[in-house]
């Protein structure tokens, strides 16, 4: 969690600097191929030739990575055990004590896992290297609510102040002998005196921040500019195009795979 | 029309931020308490009863996105935003119905949306992620499965275990904090009549 | 540019009026002050001014408030923006974390209200230079000092170009050296002359120092209207609960001491302490 952007990292690549709808888009796209594609590799496919690259790029390949792993390996052990040794029926291709590990139980585990390291680069790489501002201009410039862009934008800078505040209120309420350690009754004791002020000073300050909000001609209706620009460009938006039809023609390609041996 | 625009105003709109912002740090301090609870919907569930079951859920769906950027991991998060709606959205509707006033309503109608959250979680679970959520909690899931349980009822008796007492708390404490605060801070919202 | 007309109002739960029968006529370019012990009514009657009493509030008002020829309870509060700029005590909550620089802050006001780009631009150089914030444009708007947001909130507001400006107690909450860059924008303000602006305030020593006029405030009451020199010096002051500036105490203490004669002119400001101990 850095500063002001999220998790936007500085640099100056082309990736940086493309519109955020062609990012955007661009990972949808790959999550949606490696989601719908069968085949328990194809995530990881996906996940090589379509956003690995990108991120070497970007020069955010050692952050993608690092946090794509933090999040994904709770999943694979989770997978392994729960499908690997749960499954139902299937071949036994190792016995572990009261436990048989299954090959149908494993290879659904190594999908499930390639599918959720897709979805998490993904993410990241969309993240690390598109400012939330700009991506919040450009959503809103396709219709979103100016309304949702300030409660997005806000939220993400009120974030790191309320996190401090917690901080505080719990470091002082330590100091005054409150117990967070012990048994569970006596933590649940202390969780009042420790949420209650923090929610209680914050909604008084919600009545000021819609002032200020007014004053500042927030709900007048009518056309609105903005200080920020961005770039596009036709190539970027016939890429666009492109990536949401190849991703239509996929989908349309995985519902017939679904629906012929039904009509069969 | 005219009631969902009063429920929108200037002042519900600066309080989502607010609620996220609270969802996530008493979401931190719980975590700091190592409690077997979450309570990180308590500025959903506020919202929800203050401003009504729309702008409930969109602040239940927005810090379910917001969570994600926040802490970079889409897993728990984007997917469930449709269940962080829903809470937001029934504790609208249970305000509507007055269930902020009487406590054990509240208590009552957090238990309920409880078991609506594990309802709809178990599924994306399924579908999503293969039945796991990548912390301790598979472990509950895992012991139901060795039962001979299908997937799908393991993971919604693996939501049961936690949701419906999470919720409950936290009704409770949206409960609390709509008793402490004086009259004319509630005022400025749209259900204030409703909670009252 | 600002008339009110026996204007009293009660907030909702409220038995007692918090505005009560107030008349009072400000004309353009006027810098007026008005003080008060607390619950006086002076945030009130800011919000009176900028049409949060009653549009925001509710409640019940009567009598009428004009500001800038518009009927303030017939207008709202979409259309009041631009008209009038609010800033008041506490900076966090006057910045509306959606965007993410300074300047980006600044641009928020204007961009609703949907003014050109280029014309964005320049008023924006104009105004961080104004309230002495260029040198921070780029920075994010909550890394900040306290006195830096308070002119963050001050020129986000003084950019939209309000025909009035309505400042509600905008150093409260700042430690000294915020204060003082406050006060040193202000007085810049005062010293333009174009500027119609009212400044609820309890540091005397400043209200002395740069406003063209006094409004005493009491139990929502106006008790007394004139000159910095005449109000501040006057020794009801204390009868209002308010304390007279250090200068005024210091005067007062040699007189009583026999140090310097009886019916002179008390001071106010540090400059005519000067002269009066001279
Ligand atoms: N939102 C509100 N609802 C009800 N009563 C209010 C509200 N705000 C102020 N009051 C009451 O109205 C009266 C005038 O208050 P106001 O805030 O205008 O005084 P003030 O001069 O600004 O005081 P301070 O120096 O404390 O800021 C007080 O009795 C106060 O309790
Ligand atoms: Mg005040």
């Amino acid at each position: 969690m850095s500063g002001t952007y999220g998790l936007y990292v500085v640099r100056q690549t082309g990736i940086h600097r493309l519109h955020p709808l062609t990012k955007l888009v661009y990972v949808l796209v790959c999550l949606l191929i490696g989601w719908l594609i069968p085949g328990v590799w194809s995530p990881y496919i996906v996940l090589l030739i379509g956003v690995v690259p990108v991120a070497l790029i970007a020069r955010v390949l050692p952050e993608v990575i690092k946090n794509t792993i933090k999040t994904a390996i709770p999943f694979a052990i989770s997978l392994i055990i729960v499908q690997g040794l749960f499954w139902t029926g299937g071949t036994i291709v190792r016995q572990l004590g009261p436990f048989s590990l299954k090959a149908e139980g494993l290879l659904f585990a190594i999908r499930g896992t390639g599918r959720i390291i897709l979805a998490v680069s993904g993410f990241l790489l969309l993240n690390y290297t598109t400012r939330s501002d700009e991506l919040m201009l450009a959503l809103s410039q396709k219709g979103l609510p100016n309304s949702i862009s300030y409660v997005v934008l806000s939220t993400l800078q009120v974030i790191p102040r309320f996190q401090r505040k917690a901080n505080t209120i719990l470091d002082a309420q330590r100091s005054r002998g409150l117990e967070t350690e012990g048994s569970y009754l006596i933590r649940m004791r202390a969780l009042m005196p420790l949420v209650v002020p923090l929610l209680l000073g914050s909604i008084v300050d919600i009545e000021e921040r819609a002032i200020a909000l007014e004053v500042r001609a927030f709900s007048r209706e009518g056309a609105k500019t903005s200080l920020l620009v961005l770039h596009d460009t036709r190539f970027q938006r016939a890429i666009r195009w492109l990536l949401m039809l190849g991703a239509m023609a996929v989908i349309g390609w995985r519902f017939y795979l679904w629906l012929a041996p039904r009509l069969a | 029309m005219e009631r969902l625009k009063r429920d929108f105003s200037t002042i519900s709109l600066a309080m989502i931020p607010i609620a996220i912002a609270i969802n996530i740090a008493v979401g931190q301090i719980v975590k700091a308490l190592r409690l077997p609870l979450y309570l990180d919907s308590i500025g959903t569930v506020f919202v929800g009863a203050v401003a009504g079951p729309w702008v409930g859920a969109l602040t239940g769906l927005l810090s379910n996105i917001i969570w994600a950027i926040i802490f970079g991991d889409v897993t728990n998060t984007v997917p469930y935003a449709p269940v962080a709606a829903a809470i937001g959205f029934l504790a609208g509707v249970f305000s509507k119905y007055g269930w902020f006033k009487v406590w054990w309503k509240a208590v009552l109608g957090g238990a309920i949306t409880g078991v609506v959250a594990s309802l709809l979680s178990a599924p994306i679970t399924f579908y999503l992620f293969g039945g796991v959520v990548g912390t301790g909690m598979d472990i509950i899931t895992a012991a139901f499965r060795s039962q001979g349980m299908s997937m799908l009822a393991a993971n919604f008796l693996q939501g049961l275990a936690t949701d419906p007492l999470d919720k409950a708390i936290s009704f409770l404490i949206v409960y609390l904090i709509l008793r402490a605060l004086p009259d004319r801070y509630i005022d400025r919202f749209s259900r204030a009549e409703d909670v009252r | 540019m600002i008339r009110l007309d026996r204007v009293s109002y009660s907030y909702p739960r409220a038995t007692s009026p918090a505005l009560n029968d107030l008349s009072v006529d400000i004309p353009a370019g006027q810098f007026c002050a008005v003080i008060g012990a607390n619950g006086a009514g002076k945030s009130t009657l800011c919000s009176a001014l900028a049409g949060f009493v009653p549009h925001f509030y509710r409640g019940r008002l009567t009598g009428t408030v004009e500001v800038a020829g518009i009927d303030i309870a017939a207008s709202s509060l979409a259309e009041l923006a631009g008209t009038v700029g609010l800033v008041f005590s506490n900076p966090f909550n006057q910045i509306t974390g959606a965007r993410f620089s300074v300047r980006d802050e600044v641009a928020f006001g204007l961009e609703n209200m949907g003014v050109p780009r280029a014309e964005m631009e320049t008023r924006i150089d104009y105004i961080l230079q104004f309230a002495g914030l260029a040198g921070l444009a780029e920075r994010p708007p909550f890394a900040l000092s306290g006195g830096q947001q308070q002119r963050l909130a001050i020129a986000s507001v003084l950019v939209m170009r309000p025909r009035v400006l309505v400042l509600d107690e905008p150093t409260s909450q700042l430690d000294p050296v915020g204060s003082r860059e406050v006060f040193t924008v202000l007085r810049d303000l005062a010293a333009t002359d174009e500027a119609t602006v009212v400044l609820a305030e309890q540091k005397l020593e400043w209200v002395a120092a740069f406003a063209d006029r006094v409004l005493v405030l009491h139990e929502g009451r106006l008790v007394a209207d004139g000159l910095p020199g005449d109000i501040l010096a006057s020794p009801d002051l204390q009868r209002y609960g308010l304390e007279p500036t250090r200068y005024t105490r210091a005067a007062r203490a040699a007189q009583a001491a026999g140090l310097r004669p009886e019916g002179d002119t008390l001071p106010v400001t540090l400059e005519q302490a000067a002269e009066f101990f001279a």
